[in-house]
């Protein structure tokens, strides 16, 4: 009998051994519970498509980590013409990560109810570190309730090749500054065989870096208030006008061929980027900046100018088009809001900023971010140059349905399959369409 | 004379036989246990079929606006695609995607004929016909969109053989665009086509086939009379698969070669649900054009499957 106990309490000891051997693992790994330390460690998941590149997340998450051993990141990143259809969902859901990013503007607004409006004190922090946060307020409106942190300043340039300038008879050191002029200059550069401007049509890229570009020439920043409202309507002669503005590059034979039918990250950037077009109107952080094209062409070969005006008298025609970048804020449903935080706050800070500035050459918000860390280029200073007198970037302010509209009527004027009136009733149609302009 | 190999399996055979038919006499004397064979595979088509096609279908009749909380608006989603042009305009693609279906079955199963008939290089196609479909479909849209592009590799070679009026841009005109798209797809998934109708076509015993020759049988004749007759739960399957295919593998390669433009051209029922949900966040609209695309699948495959289901039980009766 005693021989049979024994050989019945042995396995059982032994499963009760691997069951407790087993949760003090999980426990161990869920908590990450610091031998030395003995603080738990407490996991967050940021969504992103990390703008800038690979380097600068590695790096800016171990600097992160490093200053807060309690605090572990882990990062999932999606390539950004794939992040809404992974945001989605965890959106849908209420479920995922701790903290995810949005583009500034209409794009985090409509996506409000997945985040946290930030607190008082994440409030004092990004008005004393930023230039600006307004772009991930309600209204862009610090007043209102803000729902991330931005650490980049955004907006749209137009690249120049100076090498094929030269070729070109033109003189690089003066870029044409109206669109009259930009025609004479396309003219000679296609005599060489090279595109002028390479473009691309598909997706959101028409009405983030050109739409806004063309619309400086016929809006004011009232007009641009009211396009966010939705109370401004495309059949009103002064967006009729900018959507004119728009056919007209594409009609005058400056882009690339193929411009209807691919994206303008990568495919027309890439144009640019191998030599073969001239102009580019792209951005001036994250990719496709300065640093890019100077990695690709040589810094001395990148100029960056305004896109060339089409009524030099606008009032907003010499402006930016500026706006924050990426914003970052923690979701509504984070069970790690305090961790999540600490994060925001290290992004509104001066390392943070530092390691932007040095990883991706890219313009920080961060009030004092050493101006001396910034590489030497040519177009940066050009760029430094251009942003001081920002305006409102009005391609932030156009609803999904709108973005859509622009690039697929674009599309189809460039192929000469619709005219420039039922473009604008498409537009409108998509105005109307958009929940968050009603 | 038994070898060593024939032995062994022999020997197997017969205890996994004995092993099996145990099993089988055990499994059959409990009470439901058919119930309880089929109940996985139940809970895998409730779990990740029914539950969610129910969902969808209760959130087609609410109204979504961006994330806020849903009302419910009953058939609203529904009557308002009446009045879509671009729904009713992806449709028309998706019919004019369902005409191309000839081609879809008659291709793979000409080239599968080759094969099989050992003509001039088909040992070539034979060890490269399966290559396209191991390539991802969103890898083949990248490829094809360089390839298509206006001054592209496709129009280059055009140009070079003195064929440049069929240098067109591909996915620019408003036909060619759906009808490349359609070919890319074609490309991309011929080769599980003559997969299925080879494993088919190495079915029919060789006797039959012998004897048909004996009996002066031609090509032609051999041909409609024996080969194809063989096949023919191959070519049922086949046209099922390739009927909800051409409606459901394009996503990939819309996504990937055009996103539904230009303009709306290579705009797909499917393309639009994503559109509609996730860029609009317009959930309970685009969860309705899924359940009529369900729907619309449903009927394009129903006549085949039909078909099947009673060649299938005439078979079973002879």
């Amino acid at each position: 009998m005693k021989e049979r106990f024994i050989l019945k309490r042995k396995p059982r000891n032994l499963g009760i051994s691997i069951v407790v051997a087993s949760l003090t693992m999980s426990l161990a790994t869920v908590m990450q519970i610091g031998p030395s330390s003995g603080a738990p460690v407490t996991t967050i998941k940021v969504l992103s498509w990390e703008p800038g590149n690979a380097k600068f997340w590695k790096n800016t998450v171990a600097a992160f980590e490093k200053a807060n051993p309690t605090i572990k990141v882990k990062m999932q990143n999606v390539p950004n013409n794939q992040y809404m259809q992974v945001q989605g969902p965890y959106i849908t859901s209420k479920s995922g990560p701790d903290i995810m990013a949005n583009n500034a503007g209409l794009e985090i607004a409509d996506r409000k109810s997945a985040y946290l409006p930030l607190p008082k004190s994440m409030l004092a922090i990004a008005k004393k570190n930023l230039v600006s946060y307004s772009g991930a307020c309600l209204g862009f409106n610090p007043k209102n309730p803000c729902y991330g942190i931005p650490f980049s300043y955004q907006g749209n340039v137009m690249y120049y090749n100076k090498a094929l300038l030269a070729k070109a008879g033109l003189d690089p050191a003066n870029p044409p500054k109206t669109m009259t002029e930009f025609g004479a200059a396309c003219k000679a550069i296609k005599a060489t065989g090279n595109t002028c401007l390479a473009l691309g049509l598909q997706g959101q890229f028409p009405s983030y870096w050109d739409f806004p570009e063309i619309a400086r020439n016929y809006l004011t920043e009232a007009d641009m208030r009211n396009v966010l409202a939705g109370k401004l309507p495309w059949t009103d002669p002064k967006m009729v006008k900018v959507l004119q503005g728009l056919a007209t590059v594409t009609s005058s034979g400056w882009t690339n061929s193929d411009a209807p039918s691919i994206a303008m990250l990568p495919d027309a950037a890439n144009q640019f980027s191998s030599g073969k077009a001239a102009f580019a109107g792209t951005i001036i952080s994250d990719a496709v900046n300065w640093q890019a094209f100077g990695a690709a062409l040589g810094d001395e070969n990148v100029g960056a100018m305004l896109w060339p005006s089409i009524v030099p008298t606008a009032p907003l025609a010499n402006s930016f088009s500026g706006i924050e970048g990426s914003v970052y804020g923690v979701t509504a449903w984070s069970k790690n809001r305090a961790a999540s935080f600490k994060f925001l706050e290290w992004l509104a800070g001066p390392v943070h900023a530092s390691l932007w500035v040095k990883d991706v050459g890219g313009i920080s918000l961060y009030r004092n971010v050493d101006k001396k860390a910034l590489p030497s280029s040519p177009a940066l200073a050009q760029i430094l140059k251009i942003i001081a007198k920002p305006t409102l970037h009005v391609g932030v302010l156009l609803s999904s349905q709108e973005t859509d509209a622009l690039s697929r009527g674009w599309q189809q004027v460039a192929l000469g399959e619709i005219t420039v009136a039922e473009w604008t009733a498409s537009m409108q149609a998509a105005l109307e369409a958009s929940p968050s302009k009603q | 004379m038994k070898t060593r190999g024939a032995t062994w399996r022999n020997s197997s055979s017969e205890t996994d036989k004995s092993f099996f038919w145990i099993l089988k006499k055990r499994i059959m004397k409990f009470p439901y246990a058919g119930y309880l064979l089929t109940m996985p595979g139940l809970i895998l088509v409730i779990e990740f079929k029914l539950i969610p096609l129910i969902n969808g279908f209760l959130l087609s009749m609410q109204n979504t606006r961006g994330f806020e909380d849903p009302k419910f608006i009953g058939l609203g989603n529904y009557s308002r695609m009446l009045e879509d042009p671009v729904v009713q305009k992806t449709f028309l693609h998706a019919l004019i995607l369902v005409c191309t279906l000839p081609i879809w079955i008659l291709l793979p199963l000409i080239l599968a004929l080759l094969i099989f008939q050992e003509s001039p290089g088909w040992r070539f196609f034979r060890a490269t016909y399966f290559l396209p479909y191991t390539i991802a479909p969103i890898i083949v849209g990248i490829m094809f969109r360089q390839m298509l592009a206006p001054e592209g590799p496709l129009n280059s070679f055009l140009r070079a053989i003195g064929l440049s009026s069929f240098a067109l841009a591909w996915l620019q005109g408003p036909t060619s665009a759906l009808l490349s798209i359609a070919s890319v797809a074609l490309w991309s998934f011929f080769g599980l086509g003559v997969l299925t109708y080879l494993s088919g076509l190495s079915s029919i015993p060789l006797d039959i086939i012998e004897a048909s020759k004996l009996d002066g049988a031609g090509f032609w004749r051999m041909l409609f009379s024996v080969v194809l007759p063989s096949i023919k739960p191959m070519l049922g399957y086949w046209t099922v698969l390739c009927s909800s295919g051409v409606l459901i593998w394009m996503f990939p390669l819309v996504y990937a070669l055009s996103q539904g433009g230009p303009g709306i051209s290579t705009m797909l029922p499917e393309y639009l649900v994503f559109l509609t949900t996730f860029q609009f966040l317009d959930r309970g609209y685009g969860s309705a054009i899924g359940i009529v695309l369900f729907l619309f699948v449903a009927l394009i495959t129903s006549f085949s499957v039909r078909y099947m289901f009673q060649a299938g039980t005439r078979g079973a009766k002879s």
